[in-house]
């Protein structure tokens, strides 16, 4: 009778280039996401900086105030969208039966 | 973000008409002025508007975007017609004949020039709110 054997983790891991390779679409999303956040961010600071030129009598004119908001509004929707599409992902993976 | 373009385009716009119709308030404002700091009556004045190339985060969009540009203020001219005279001697200003130089603006030009101004600030609202409702709706696929 042959012995059992005591299963080996690397048998189960995938090779080597594998998993570098999940590593990096790993890190590419993490990046993408960060990068995505921080100009996110950056647009709505830039819409405030505008709303405090507005009401401290700096600010030449209205309209490009009024834009800064709508491009921190439109941002901010497009981030929603990619974080409600990458929840998804997630949650159809975790009810996936093994 | 390239839905931004359209943003910038519209605001350079929107700039100059404001510029336009700061200058057309002026002429109406100024419409009974006969003396100026340079001397004379108050010469009605006018914008010229130039095309302004519109500057891309980086080269791929400029070469996708060539011929497209914004609008800025060129120059602010004055008019250089005769100013009318009205005879009237009694005023500071009348010259040795009893006339006084007035300027040469004529309000209802200036009325539809401010029309004008405003109907283009408002067709340039327009193209934001459209590039808005554009983007809105892209954000939309696939919910």
């Amino acid at each position: 009778m042959q012995p059992i054997n005591e299963i080996q983790v690397g048998a189960l891991q995938p090779s080597g280039t594998g998993t570098t390779a999940v590593k990096a679409v790993e890190q590419d999303f993490a990046n993408m996401l960060t990068n995505l956040v921080s100009d996110v961010n950056n647009q709505k600071q830039a819409a405030d900086m505008a709303i405090q030129d507005v009401h401290a009598g700096r600010a030449t004119n209205l309209h490009d105030t009024m834009i800064a908001m709508e491009q921190a509004e439109i941002s901010l929707r497009f981030m929603v969208q990619v974080r409600n599409k990458a929840m998804e992902a997630y949650q159809e993976i975790m009810r996936m039966q093994v | 973000m390239e839905i931004f373009t359209t943003f910038k385009i519209a605001a350079s716009a929107m700039q100059a008409q404001k510029t336009r119709l700061n200058i057309t308030s002026s002429n109406l404002a100024n419409v009974e002025t006969t003396s100026t700091p340079e001397g004379g009556p108050y010469k009605r004045k006018s914008v010229y508007f130039e095309s302004k190339p519109i500057t891309f985060a980086n080269q791929l969009h400029s070469s996708l975007n060539s011929g497209i540009s914004g609008v800025r203020v060129a120059k602010i001219l004055e008019d250089e017609s005769p100013p009318l005279k009205i005879y009237n001697p009694a005023h500071p200003d009348a010259g040795d004949d009893g006339y006084v130089a007035m300027p040469n603006i004529n309000v209802l030009k200036e009325m539809t020039d401010m029309s004008s101004a405003t109907r283009s600030y408002e067709a340039n609202t327009t193209a934001i709110k459209s590039a808005k409702r554009m983007a809105m709706k892209a954000l939309e696929i696939g919910r």
